[in-house]
């Protein structure tokens, strides 16, 4: 594909990106904003700054499904530490609900990509961390367990420990953990990247059932084309060294999404757009 | 969990002890060696039986068990304390660190001297050195095993409300708690070490000073049989630690040895 022609695919999509969300979003800041966001890591010896985040400028609208793709390296994942609060940039701000992050905030809501269930304790105290952490009532805190992780299909495994559940259990007892605590976002990292590609399958449509259960914002991490394509409303492409937003393109899939929505022409179709706009970011990290 | 008793880790185990005890008893009936102060297992084992029948040995027993006991719980807790806190807070560390690190190298029966002559020679005085002792691996254990700490549930545990003393009880602690475990056990042992050292210094009762009594009198019988009873109740205190610390770790997926 040549170079203006990808480039022309990136400024419609854009624009067609915008369109939809404008309307319903237009007078209230975004969910998410992430503003004129930099970022730059000290490493080698002497050390030496490298930029591995430029001038990030990207809104997430109420209630939408974003993935951000790109390269390994391309600082997917320290964006996302950002928009948590894990991680403070040297540059820019991140904003949710127009008031700046300063810090983690039980708000944003993390799935890691590592495995981050505290082995030391049982499936539902796990998911009672967050609510116990907050405060909440005991009677209370049990009804969210009860919900929790019957929506996650773990219920009778409430008094297990982690060491005793499969890798896929795992990950549910970690997505429970993190709704449980009611956030208002959820900042979800490559959370299935460790998984065998049957698991993953079943934990994306576990995912998406959650995300249109609660209605909350989703931004999801990954480097996998296929996932981006099954989940999301809107695609952030990111492109490599420094990392910075190559195109924000909308995914053409409608909804609802099944299993056989993945072999079907429109999942094809959406997947070559997408496919088109990270050939054409590679290429631009390449020219850098 | 029974374990059968002719498993073959027991019957080897036993008939390595068995030889360890017929070697000993060839050495004791080899020629020209004195039978009263190499005395033949029989002896020993008489000697053992006249102990216990004339009260000597349940009562310095006793005495060994509640001084090591009081002793180890001390140092411990101070240790698990202290180790905790400086492994985990910065400001703590930056206290605390020089001092574990500069007592780290001294032995705690390097303290014997100083505290006989600051403490005296009665009770506390034995309970000291025997806390110190107990002190050491398990305050350099708890430091090491907050610093080892995933920072992947710290940062779980901060993304979901958590305070940072929450995450300090919550988090740092239950995944330090093998340190801590490791730590305690070196602590018996080590505390058993000072104990028998601290009795072998004008004490009144106790396994170490039976042990001493005896050689003084040339009974080496019954500082064989003190021996061995000390060795026993080191080993017995050694398994309650281990399987106190499986109970508290039964969540853990490392490999269990023993």
């Amino acid at each position: 594909m040549s170079d203006s022609m990808s480039r022309a695919t990136k400024s419609v999509v854009t624009s067609a990106a915008d369109e939809p969300f404008a309307a319903t979003v237009d007078t209230n800041p975004p969910k998410l904003g992430v503003r004129n966001l930099t970022h730059r890591f000290m490493i080698g010896s002497p050390p030496s700054p490298l930029t591995v985040l430029q001038d990030i400028d990207v809104s997430i609208a109420r209630g939408q499904f974003v993935c951000i793709i790109g390269e390994s390296g391309c600082g997917k994942s320290t964006l996302l530490r950002m928009m948590a609060g894990l991680l403070t940039p040297s540059e820019g701000q991140v904003m949710h609900d127009g008031k700046p992050v300063n810090g983690v905030h039980h708000e944003l809501g993390f799935v890691f990509q590592q495995d981050a269930v505290f082995p030391w304790l049982t499936v539902e105290k796990n998911v009672e961390y967050g609510p116990k952490s907050r405060g909440i009532a005991k009677a209370e805190r049990e009804k969210l367990v009860a919900h929790w992780c019957e929506s996650v299909g773990l219920t009778s495994f409430r008094k297990a420990y982690p060491k005793e559940l499969s890798g896929g259990m795992r990950k549910r007892v970690d997505l429970a953990r993190a709704y449980a605590n009611g956030p208002d976002v959820l900042l979800m990292d490559e959370p299935f990247a460790a998984l065998d590609v049957q698991t993953k399958g079943v934990m994306q449509e576990a995912v998406l059932q959650l995300w249109s259960a609660t209605g909350k914002t989703v931004v999801f991490v990954t480097h996998d084309l296929d996932e981006a394509v099954f989940l999301s409303d809107v695609v952030i492409v990111l492109a490599s060294r420094p990392g910075r937003v190559h195109a924000i393109v909308r995914n053409p899939l409608g909804r609802p999404r099944v299993e056989a929505t993945r072999v079907s022409d429109e999942f094809a179709a959406a997947k070559r757009t997408l496919w088109n706009a990270m050939q054409d970011a590679r290429k631009a990290g390449a020219i850098k | 969990m029974m374990r059968r008793l002719f498993s073959p880790a027991v019957a080897v185990g036993a008939l390595s002890l068995a030889a360890l005890v017929g070697v000993y008893w060839l050495l004791a009936l080899r020629p020209g060696t004195n039978a009263a102060l190499v005395p033949v297992p029989p002896k020993i084992l008489a000697a053992f039986a006249e102990e216990i029948a004339n009260g000597n040995l349940p009562t310095n027993m006793l005495a060994s068990i509640q001084r090591v006991l009081i002793g180890f719980f001390i140092g411990a807790a101070l240790a698990l304390i202290l180790g905790a806190m400086a492994g985990w807070f910065k400001w703590w560390g930056w206290i605390l660190n020089p001092i574990i690190d500069a007592i780290r190298p001294i032995p705690a029966l390097a303290y014997i001297p100083l505290v006989i002559v600051w403490v005296g020679i009665g009770e506390p005085s034995r309970l000291i050195i025997i806390a110190l002792a107990v002190f050491k691996p398990c305050v350099v254990n708890a430091r090491a095993g907050m610093q080892e700490v995933a920072q992947i549930y710290v940062d779980a545990a901060r993304t979901l409300g958590a305070s940072k003393w929450r995450v300090f009880t919550t988090v740092a602690i239950p995944s330090a708690i093998p340190y801590f475990i490791a730590g305690l056990r070196t602590g018996v042992s080590t505390g058993f070490l000072a104990l028998v050292a601290a009795e072998l210094i004008a004490a009144p009762s106790g396994l170490g000073f039976m042990i001493q009594n005896a050689g003084q009198y040339f009974r080496t019988d019954i500082t064989i049989v003190g021996i061995i009873v000390i060795g026993v109740l080191g080993a017995l205190l050694d398994q309650g630690a281990s399987r106190a610390g499986r109970a508290l770790t039964k969540w853990s997926d490392a490999r269990k040895v023993q």
